[in-house]
């Protein structure tokens, strides 16, 4: 299925850019992320607990970014899976700076749906989905205005590795182009994967 | 005398128990078994480059994991083809635990073995699968255009390609004065039964011996399955099939892998394992059916009589096809129905598809072929601007007639012939029903209210009652009582109250000392199975053979202690007499007695029966050509299938506005030849309308582009209520007893369901004026329909 949409943030591109490309940011802001990891060139690793309900689910998911093109665009790929299912999305992520000084951001997400959340789940899927990215884009809002951010539950039992990002984090000094792109792209397709199993876990009884 | 119970209303002696819900399914037994959880395939195709199981085996209360790799021998091969055909080139079967490859989102990867259910699911949530997602063939289109494979090594993702006919159609259809084509389609269903698949076993380490229960329409098919997949010798397995809550066709599919996996898992283990099937596993793991394309080339003179058609059709039968050929099979012979064309061909593609397999639902291709013959009548009607049922008259088959050779070969591998029935009498009954002659009269007036009414009917032949053999054995107890074992199951057909009824006909026994039991390969180890409306006419027709039989002996023993001629004597309430003199004879439960003689006495009656009472002693005390006991066993095996009939009709209103579809009256004439029970025939008359209605009006298997099954639960598969079913059916009846059997019966269990499509189909089109070429119809469907038509309506005008 699609899940489409767009959000426009109250910063401009540039202030956008910047800490939507953190994946230190994105792994507090995005709706029930824990941690991602690189684990190669342009392909990373995450976890994320969507719970709706009575129902929380453990994901693992990765993800590979192509066609990159800096501050304007870029695709990415993202599948993930756990008890109630499994999901993999192809994403373009598109960036627009408005004449006010916002930044719009567009998304759109082709989506394979499996699993439970396939049988049960997927009528569900863009109301939740517009929901989940709507918490997602609030949050990076509050990081871009340094209001605070709900932090995730408990902190990593053990210090994280290089290139390793867990919740809550303090925001980590954006090292590299590459960087920035990672968490653009981990965000993305964590927004549609976070969407897709939030989805299910509402759904599931 | 005895009242004759054949043909009468009794009721149903199992209902009281059922009703008070007394009923014992599989999985009220065996309490405290281990309980398994199947993980299934997410992806509709994919192969399986890794499964990591480390995780389970770290949680508490989890026995045992199984993928492939700890599958061996037997178990390890490819599932049973069950039904083999020459045009099932090829034929595909899953593994019990999928190899390497997975072809629909449900089929079995790997089974965790655990103290609870929760454990297991729980455990199984653990496992990991690495998989390589394929892109997957989802419907019938994709499956022709052959772009991508279900199979490598199967092009264009044909199974079977089957051509029959008779005469040369297609120069009957090019010669003859008026032509038509048709394009059809049939969506998919399923039979849903309200309970699903279940099956515990019981391994004996100490006598090596296996039982299984398992809810299925056939207790001798699975036992043969086990004992061959699990290499055991058949006496080692027993299989019994305890209260089955629905099977409509699913459960006569076998073997299920967990029917297999969990008496494996029983005997590894060596404790109770039980499997019950939830309803979404139900939904993507147990089979479907309906799925069809097809296109219909006729060639008719001026009266609609059938100069030549010519059928093709192309069948979705899902991910593998280890039930053969038989759903299409049945579509393309049954498609007659009570017509001759002069000429007929049909060809048919089978096709693979990344969906869950196709195996016979209630109706088992009926439907579909019935839906194309009515289909074309009505289009006939429409074109010669005649009434369709007059159509239908001058193509009937007369009843003097009978037997009608199609000249083609029925699913059963015999001819398709039809032994008997009288299909003007029944139309003249239906139209009588359901006020056919009336109808314009009413569809004026409706019409002068707003109101948008139709009329349809739909007629179909059944070949009910298919071989190879039932077998039924009957033991008269000592006290009088009478024990009926058959082999084949039930699962709600009131099998009990039905062949009680025969036996206390034929043995001359109070009925309520019958007592039948079903499906227990202990009681009769030989048998078919619960399909083909199949039962009353195979297991009914052995049980009176067995009743005859065992009457005949009774008959012979009391001969000899009462010093009268065989030919004298009658059975009346149990009790054998002289003919016409009440108060002479001896009990048959006394006859017991005395056909088992006895060393030990345990009380009075076997007192009677000890060496020293009874018996010549010039003489061994059971004779050369005798056995012991008073019994009978005898099985019925028939020349070939015997075709009921019959004809429903429905008036329908549509809603000018919304589209919604409301049934006004519903008809049905039936011809199931000699009524055994007449309430239990009617009774499978209101199921299968209601199952009909469904699968007309409302059900679909809603599969994706991914093939994803979207609508796998009962909140969004859509099963009609109490609600949607017509709230009276009017029932006729006809009675053309068939001539193969000796009660003169013929199978009624699917003939509610077989010609919905078609009916509806035909009265929606009525009410509309609208060509009604695809079904199930939905409000929303026909609302299009009528956009859709509009639309060409105007763009013809602009045109002209």
């Amino acid at each position: 299925m699609r899940i489409a949409g767009e959000a426009t943030l109250q910063a401009p591109l540039e202030a956008v850019w910047d800490a939507l490309l953190d994946p230190a940011v994105l792994v507090r802001t995005i709706p029930g992320c824990e941690r991602l990891e690189t684990v190669g060139e342009n392909s990373y690793t995450m976890t994320v607990t969507v719970g709706v309900a009575a129902i929380r689910g453990t994901y693992a998911g990765a993800c590979t970014i192509t066609d990159l093109h800096p501050r304007e665009s870029l695709k990415l790929k993202a599948e993930g899976a756990g008890a109630p299912g499994t999901i993999a999305a192809d994403v373009d992520v598109r960036f627009s700076a408005n004449d006010d000084g916002t930044t719009t951001l567009h998304y759109d997400a082709e989506t394979v749906v499996g699993g439970m959340i396939g049988g049960v789940g997927q009528r569900m899927l863009s109301s939740v989905s517009r929901r989940l990215a709507g918490e997602f884009f609030l949050a990076i809002e509050k990081v871009l205005m340094g209001g605070p951010v709900p932090a995730a539950e408990a902190p990593a039992a053990e210090p994280p590795a290089a290139g390793v990002f867990t919740a809550p984090a303090k925001a980590a000094p954006v090292s590299s182009q590459r960087e920035f792109l990672t968490g653009v792209a981990v965000g993305a397709g964590l927004v549609a994967l976070g969407v897709a199993l939030g989805a299910v876990a509402g759904r599931r009884r | 005398m005895t009242t004759k119970l054949m043909g009468e209303k009794v009721r149903r002696v199992e209902d009281a128990r059922l009703l008070r819900g007394e009923g014992r399914y599989v999985d009220d037994l065996a309490p405290g078994a281990l309980e398994v959880a199947v993980l299934r395939s997410p992806h509709a195709h994919a192969r399986i480059k890794g499964i990591d199981v480390d995780p389970v085996l770290d949680v508490e209360g989890v026995v045992a994991v199984y993928t492939y790799d700890d599958l061996s021998g037997p178990m390890a091969e490819p599932l049973p083809l069950l039904i083999p055909h020459p045009a099932l080139t090829h034929g595909r079967t899953q593994y019990a635990l999928a190899k390497d490859e997975v072809n629909y989102a449900g089929e079995a990867v790997a089974m965790v073995v655990a103290e609870s259910r929760y454990v297991a699911e729980d455990a199984v949530a653990l496992i990991r699968v690495d998989y390589e997602v394929l892109p997957p063939v989802v419907g019938i289109d994709a499956a022709r255009r052959g772009e991508r494979l279900v199979h490598e090594d199967v092009p264009g993702n044909v199974a079977a390609r089957l051509e029959q006919g008779s005469g040369d159609a297609e120069a009957a259809i090019a010669a003859a004065p008026h032509r038509l084509s048709l394009d059809l389609t049939v969506e998919r269903s399923a039979s849903t039964p309200m309970e699903g698949r279940g099956t515990v076993a019981r391994w004996d380490p100490d006598t090596k011996r296996l039982l299984v229960w398992s809810s299925t329409q056939t207790s001798t098919g699975v036992r043969a399955a086990v004992a061959t997949k699990l290499g055991l010798g058949l006496g080692q397995v027993d299989v019994i099939t305890p209260d089955v809550g629905g099977g409509f066709g699913v459960k006569i599919m076998h073997p299920w892998p967990e029917e297999l996996l969990v008496p494996m898992a029983a005997m590894a283990l060596g404790r109770p394992v039980k499997f019950t099937e939830d309803r979404r596993e139900h939904f993507i793991s147990s089979a479907h059916e309906r799925g069809q394309v097809q296109h219909v080339d006729v060639g008719f003179d001026e009266d609609g009589r059938l100069l030549g058609l010519s059928v093709e059709f192309w069948h979705d039968n899902g991910a593998y096809t280890p039930y053969g050929l038989i759903v299409p099979i049945i579509t393309s012979t049954q498609l007659l129905g009570p017509y001759k064309p002069r000429a007929y061909k049909v060809v048919f593609e089978s096709l693979y598809t990344n969906t869950v397999i196709v195996t016979p639902y209630r109706g088992a291709g009926r439907p579909q072929g019935v839906y194309a013959m009515e289909r074309t009548m009505d289009a006939i009607a429409a074109y010669l601007g005649k009434d369709r049922t007059e159509v239908r008259s001058v193509n009937f088959i007369q009843p003097d007639e009978f037997p009608y050779d199609h000249g083609m070969t029925f699913q059963d591998g015999r001819p398709l012939i039809y032994d008997s029935g009288d299909y003007p009498a029944s139309l003249e009954k239906l139209k009588a029903l359901v006020g056919w002659d009336e109808f314009e009269s009413f569809r004026q007036e409706a019409r002068g209210e707003g109101r948008r009414v139709g009329i349809g009917l739909a007629c179909y032949v059944e070949g009910t009652g298919v071989g190879p053999y039932e077998g039924a054995h009957i033991n008269v107890e000592t006290t009088g009582k009478v024990k009926v074992a058959i082999g084949l199951t039930t699962q709600g057909q009131g099998h009990q109250t039905a062949f009680a009824q025969i036996v206390a006909d034929e043995l001359g026994v109070p009925f309520e000392d019958v007592e039948v039991t079903s499906g227990d390969t202990r009681r009769m180890p030989y048998a078919v199975g619960t399909f083909a409306s199949r039962a009353a006419v195979m297991s009914g027709s052995a049980v009176a053979l067995a009743a005859r039989q065992t009457r005949t002996k009774a008959l012979r023993i009391a001969a000899e202690a009462l010093e009268a001629a065989e030919d004298d004597l009658e059975i009346v309430d149990g009790q054998i007499r002289v003919k016409g003199a009440p108060g002479t004879g001896i009990a048959l439960g006394t006859v017991a007695v005395l056909s088992n003689p006895l060393r030990y006495a345990f009380d009075e009656a076997s007192k009677l029966a000890t060496q020293f009472v009874v018996g010549d002693p010039t003489k061994p005390p059971v004779a050369e050509d005798d056995e012991p006991g008073l019994e009978g066993k005898d099985f019925y095996s028939p020349e070939r299938s015997t075709f009921a009939n019959g004809m429903h009709a429905v008036i329908v209103e549509t809603d000018p506005e919304t589209a919604e579809i409301k049934i006004l009256k519903y008809a049905v004439v039936h011809d199931c030849g000699n009524l055994i029970n007449p309430m239990i025939v009617e009774g499978q008359i209101h199921g299968g309308v209601a199952q009909g209605v469904g699968g007309a009006l409302y059900e679909r298997m809603a599969y994706d582009a991914n093939g994803q099954l979207l609508n796998a639960s009962f909140m969004d598969f859509l099963m009609p209520y109490a609600t949607e079913v017509p709230e009276s059916i009017d029932i006729d009846h006809l009675e053309t007893p068939s001539p193969l059997n000796p009660l003169g019966l013929k199978g009624a269990g699917e003939a509610g369901v077989i010609p919905s499509a078609a009916v509806f189909a035909s009265a929606i089109e009525d009410a509309e004026g609208i060509p009604v070429r695809a079904m199930p119809i939905s409000p929303s469907e026909l609302f299009e329909l009528r956009r859709t038509h509009q639309h060409e309506a105007d763009q013809h005008e602009e045109q002209s």
